[in-house]
């Protein structure tokens, strides 16, 4: 199930996590299970903060990696559900106007 | 490093005082009979530097009161720290100490910039080589194979960074070679993950893959998020400072020959 577009993504506070080599590694210390991500799912988790949209998200990831616009976005949206699944992320109310 | 302490109406609480890898320890307790089986399972531990942190074994349960900064509980013995005291409350055998030790132990190195993980170490020419992997990859036959006082440990390896310098410790904490652990620490040479395999042969990994191998080895019983951040910060220098190999083992000596120097 897709999340609404009036949401921001947030990190899940519980988990611990580290940059080595490009990748990023996610503890979960509830279930001492550890998540890799790759290249994009590393540049999308450096630039979640909670205040940002799945589109929003999706810009920066056109902008560096030079990808059509249509395509980031179901790309972000794809991931960020992975990840949400995985209980890496959460979703908080969007608190300002967010483009659908 | 035994001594009676007063304690009038009840028998008398003793002490003991141990360091491992450098973090000073002080046990203190009335039942006669664990006093005996520490102070021999840990005489090649004993002495603390000054100011060691002092661990009260107490018989019953733990009193009401406000929550731990960290607790562990192990087969009806629990593991409680408090910001004024550190208590073992229902330890009733040397098994549930030494679990309890290693659980306090991997906690209090978050401070000290160390961890504990499931390696044989052995030193050779002074350097510590750390071998880890899966259960029945060879640990312990690397412990057999090795000269005799040259064992760390074949079961449970401490690892510090001091003044820019990951050093090993041996620890007392046994293995299936029981070998008793030494007291002594060497700078790491390497780790190796063990892979057991027709012929010996080396393989370099990088930093990623390096911690890949650690994780699964670490030892760590804290499911508080900043501990585990923490943790993960040390783990990740760790990885990024020592080398680290895959060491396809054939379960004899010759793997010595492709180790470097």
């Amino acid at each position: 199930m897709s999340a609404p577009a009036s949401v921001f993504w947030q990190k899940n506070p519980a988990l611990a996590w580290r940059e080595i080599d490009d990748e990023t590694i996610i503890i979960s210390p509830n279930d001492s299970v550890m998540h890799e991500l790759n290249d994009t799912g590393s540049f999308l988790w450096k630039n979640i903060d909670g205040r940002k949209s799945a589109a929003e998200l999706a810009e920066l990831l056109a902008e560096n990696y030079e990808v059509a616009p249509d395509i980031a976005l179901s790309d972000t949206q794809a991931l960020l559900e992975e990840m949400a699944s995985r209980k890496l992320l959460v979703t908080v109310p969007a608190t300002r106007g967010v483009s659908p | 490093m035994s001594t009676p302490l007063a304690n009038a109406g009840r028998s008398p609480r003793q002490q003991f005082e141990l360091s491992i890898g450098g973090v000073p320890l002080r046990l203190e307790m009335t039942d006669a009979q664990l006093f005996g089986a520490a102070s021999a399972r840990y005489a090649a531990f004993a002495g603390a530097a000054a100011q060691p942190v002092t661990i009260a074994l107490n018989e019953g349960a733990a009193p009401e009161g406000p929550p731990a900064d960290f607790d562990y509980e192990f087969e009806g013995a629990a593991l409680r720290v408090f910001s004024s005291e550190i208590r073992f409350d229902g330890v009733r055998h040397q098994y549930a100490l030494d679990s309890l030790l290693r659980v306090l132990l991997s906690w209090k190195l978050l401070g000290h910039h160390g961890f504990l993980l499931h390696a044989t170490t052995v030193i050779r020419n002074g350097k510590a080589y750390l071998f880890t992997g899966r259960s029945g990859a060879g640990k312990s036959t690397v412990a057999s194979l090795s000269p005799e006082g040259s064992v760390l440990t074949d079961e449970i390896s401490l690892l510090r960074r001091e003044n820019g310098v990951w050093r090993a410790y041996g620890t007392p904490f046994w293995g299936e070679f029981r070998a008793a652990g030494s007291n002594t620490s060497a700078p790491v040479a390497g780790i190796f993950r063990l892979l057991q395999a027709a012929e010996n042969r080396l393989e370099a990994l990088r930093p990623l893959a390096i911690l890949r191998a650690l994780l699964p080895n670490v030892l760590f019983f804290s499911a508080e998020a900043q501990a585990n951040r923490r943790l993960l910060e040390i783990l990740s220098q760790a990885a990024t400072e020592i080398s680290g190999y895959n060491l396809a083992f054939r379960k004899n000596s010759a793997f010595w020959e492709v180790l470097p120097a």
